[in-house]
């Protein structure tokens, strides 16, 4: 491979969307362990119903993406919001292995109930961008991509203005940081908990309805991320979304440039090599625990 | 007198916050020794710290002349050094026989194959263990419930239990975290007595207590805590009139006279 | 011991499958009978020294991979690719075992979640050793001084004798000194350091004696299938493992080896699709979570202790 500038850049913006792309997810993940202090393990299959709602209300709005992408998010997030309230409610704090096992059962019931109605057949789906794009030199980016990266970007935006404008936010952060103090203050942990995981699946959602038109949708499509995403939630400090977020990115990046310059096929096992020694060196993670209460 | 536990210099912080500043004391051989002062003073830490469940940053444990500083809660413990917890602990699961067999001590010449073998030596040691097991509940007065899982006993009931579980490793000395908090007042001397049969077998015990009364009553000897050091110690009733203690728990600087004579 | 009359039925009950005549039937008893022992074995690890460890899907394909090649690459016996796969899982435990029982909940369950990740990645991506997707066909049928495993049914009796063996023995250590410290460690680990219990050996001990259990079980499996691919590490045979640990009750031996029987047998025999069967095994994996977390077993202990609290009062 001829290492041109323009080479180079492709590999950093595809890494860079690949990063979003994981942060989209690994960011969810640390906001619901930091707030409910449990492992989603059913995390990927949001995403994967975030694509599947986008597949199925592609057509109804003629192929226009805009709709279709609201929807998407709207379903995800009625998804999570069945998710707290007739599952992870239930839990007490602190019940990490129920709450494991509880979510690997509502993995299974999504991903291979999905499988049964749909088939494991991957889809292509079409949108009203089609396949156009830009060029940036050599490179040729599709729109999809472009606002599928945009929209991740975006999205981080509107996430980091609610956690520090909003009271809604506020509190979630309040709860993640010192759960005793904030039930002190009167922010009831229900309401902030059932946001944060509502607020969790939405952005998975919304990562899942991006890469539909960029990727083939199938049932399978959340568990080949979520792996990774549960140690980007640990390497980036347990319940920190921060740490979460540049984990994400970092990994984006080095896995793309990993693949760019050695075969693809151990990159995947690099990583997830690079992964473990990380968590087994620096446990607690590289950043801090996200404020998170001791012990 | 002999010294059994010696503490020289304990300094603990979390997060900037010094819970023990620096700590020194002793604790004679064959006393029951009080350790009281208000909340956050570091009792709780201290103990943490000697008995090796959390890490101290300064300072020096000797047990009757053995180091056991920063030493694993376990290798203190077979040293001889057993305590108890504020948050009684049991293992629900178990019956209460059960509870107190799982203490290395009786079976320490006894390796893994002669577990899973069963062998003779392995039956011996078993059977000594089960016997001095019986003994040591019905002590307590928990016979009845001998067969039972510990997950039926009352709050107190379970702090007898472990009361019990922690004689059995025949410890020199007990480290007790609030042996009497939260249990019914009417057992309170059952507990006392308890401990002084405990006491004239041999073993010496160190007692965290907020109950002023049960300390008095018990203790040969009572150290004071307060932020983090060493306030004072001596005979309970000379600590209990010391001025000092009084400021230390009610933050008062001369107490009235009415006041002192209410306080005992 | 007082449940000997129950295992000398269960015994009778397993000897039976091959008489129905059917090379399909005996086949679900085949699988059943070594997926209870994989369970068996993660109750061991989990059930017992309360360590949620998905590395057993690792070992669990290490054991397949490690028996299949010692034959067709190694030029060795079966009996062979059963001691390689041992030695292997037994070291490999070792290694993965030593650094990560040291590290807290949440990193435990990650790491020994992308180890058997990183098991099915290997297996998938090294080719030249693994032959990747292809998979390693064509597994010749294991003889013993002549005498062939050639039908189902005879598969069968080796997979049994390997079964009573492994269970024997999780048996005899389970109800052991050991099994109760490891118990102990499990509810109250403070309390059991108090008592002058070191944690790590146990743990390391349960850790790597069902890495060896799981690996031997799929070390003999794949000789069933004839055949082991990548497929052999996915997700579905560690979810398959924890259905029946969480049913019959993690930590209790009886519990999970009565319901690795009605587990496996009952959906073979109402023949739903393979993908329904997981999303009713998700069905119960939920239900027992929310009213069942500790399984059968689990439920009739907490019945004997609510009535004894009654009756003492």
């Amino acid at each position: 491979m001829p290492v041109t500038a323009t080479y180079l850049l492709q590999l950093t913006l595809n890494g860079l969307m690949l990063g979003l792309l994981y942060a989209l997810i690994a960011v969810g993940l640390a906001l619901i362990f930091g707030v409910l202090e449990i492992i989603n393990f059913a995390h990927g299959e949001f995403l994967m119903l975030g694509a599947f709602a986008m597949a199925f209300a592609l057509p109804p709005f003629g192929l226009a993406y805009w709709p279709a992408l609201a929807a998407a998010v709207v379903a995800a997030a009625l998804a999570g919001f069945i998710l707290y309230e007739a599952f992870l409610a239930k839990l007490a704090q602190g019940e990490f292995e129920r709450s494991i096992l509880i979510t690997i059962g509502i993995s299974m019931i999504l991903l291979y109930g999905m499988q049964y109605l749909f088939t494991a057949t991957p889809r292509m789906v079409d949108t009203a961008f089609g396949f156009a794009g830009i060029h940036i030199g050599a490179i040729r980016i599709t729109w999809t991509r472009i606002i599928g990266g945009g929209i991740a970007a975006a999205a981080f935006a509107v996430l980091y203005a609610l956690l520090t404008l909003t009271q809604f936010g506020r509190a979630m952060r309040a709860v993640a940081q010192n759960r005793e103090a904030a039930l002190m203050v009167g922010i009831r942990p229900h309401a902030v908990a059932r946001n944060a995981v509502v607020l969790a699946t939405a952005l998975c959602g919304l990562a899942g309805a991006a890469l539909a038109p960029i990727q083939l949708v199938q049932p399978g499509m959340g568990q080949a991320v979520i792996f990774k995403a549960f140690a980007l939630v640990i390497i980036g400090g347990l319940g920190n979304m921060a740490g979460a977020f540049v984990a994400a990115l970092a990994l984006g990046m080095i896995e793309s440039w990993i693949g760019g310059f050695f075969d693809v096929i151990w990159q995947e096992a690099a990583v997830f090599t690079l992964m473990i020694i990380v968590v087994l060196i620096r446990p607690d993670g590289l950043f801090q625990r996200g404020g998170m209460r001791v012990g | 007198m002999s010294a059994l536990l010696t503490v020289t210099n304990l300094a603990k912080a979390y997060r900037g916050v010094h819970a023990v500043e620096d700590a020194s004391f002793c604790v004679e051989r064959g006393s029951i020794t009080g350790l009281i002062g208000p909340n956050g003073s570091g009792k709780s830490t201290t103990i943490d710290c000697i008995s090796g469940f959390q890490r101290l940053d300064r300072g020096r444990v000797m047990l009757e002349g053995a180091d056991i500083t920063g030493l694993t809660p376990q290798k203190i413990a077979r040293a001889g050094l057993v305590r108890t917890f504020q948050t009684v602990r049991v293992y629900d699961e178990f019956d209460l026989v059960a509870n107190l067999m799982i203490a290395v001590e009786p079976f320490r010449s006894v390796g893994w194959h002669d577990a899973l073998l069963r062998t003779g030596r392995y039956r011996a040691a078993r059977k000594a263990a089960e016997t001095h097991a019986r003994e040591l509940i019905e002590l307590v007065g928990l016979t009845r419930l001998a067969a039972a899982p510990a997950a039926i006993l009352s709050y107190g009931q379970k702090k007898l239990l472990a009361l019990a579980a922690a004689l059995m490793s025949r410890p020199r000395l007990v480290v007790l975290d609030e042996p009497v908090a939260g249990v019914n007042p009417t057992r309170i001397n059952e507990v006392a007595t308890i401990l002084r049969k405990a006491k004239a077998a041999g073993t010496s015990f160190l007692i965290i207590e907020h109950n002023v009364e049960f300390i008095t009553g018990l203790c040969d000897h009572v150290i004071v805590f307060d932020q983090g050091r060493k306030l004072t110690e001596g005979p309970p009733a000379e600590v209990h009139n010391d001025p000092r203690v009084l400021d230390a728990y009610l933050g008062i600087e001369e107490p009235a006279p009415h006041a002192v004579a209410e306080a005992s | 011991m007082r449940e000997l009359p129950l295992a000398a039925a269960l015994l009778g009950l397993a000897l039976l499958p091959p008489a129905f005549g059917s090379n399909y039937l005996t086949g679900v008893a085949l699988s059943g009978v070594t997926f209870t022992v994989a369970a068996a074995a993660l109750n061991l690890v989990f059930g017992y020294a309360g360590l949620l460890s998905f590395a057993q899907l690792g070992f669990w394909g290490i054991g397949g991979y490690c028996s299949a090649l010692t034959v067709t690459r190694l030029g060795g016996s079966f009996w062979d690719g059963l001691v390689v796969a041992v030695v292997v899982n037994a070291l490999a435990a070792a290694a993965i075992g030593l650094p990560t029982l040291r590290t807290k909940l949440h990193a435990f369950v990650i790491v020994t979640l992308t180890f058997a990740l990183l098991c099915g990645l290997v297996a998938r991506d090294w080719v030249s050793l693994t032959r990747g997707p292809l998979g390693i066909p064509g597994l010749p049928t294991p003889r013993f001084f002549g005498f062939a495993f050639d039908s189902p049914g005879r598969f069968y009796y080796l997979v049994l004798a390997y079964a009573v063996l492994a269970l024997g023995f999780l048996y005899a250590l389970g109800s052991s000194r050991i099994g109760d410290t490891m118990r102990a460690i499990k509810q109250n680990e403070p309390l059991a350091q108090s008592q002058g219990v070191s944690p790590l050996p146990y743990k390391l001990a349960a850790f790597i004696l069902s890495a060896v259990l799981t690996g031997l079980a799929g070390a003999i499996y794949v000789f069933y299938l004839k055949v082991v691919d990548p497929l052999f590490l996915d997700f579905y045979y560690m979810q398959t493992f924890l259905i029946v640990v969480i049913i019959g009750g993690a930590g209790s031996f009886w519990g999970v080896v009565w319901a690795g029987v009605v587990m496996v047998g009952l959906p073979e025999l109402l023949r739903f699709s393979n993908d329904l069967r997981m999303v009713i095994y998700g069905v119960i994996l939920v239900v027992a979570m929310l009213a069942m977390p500790r399984g059968a077993a689990g439920w009739f202990a907490d019945r004997k202790i609510t009535a004894l609290r009654a009756s003492l009062r």
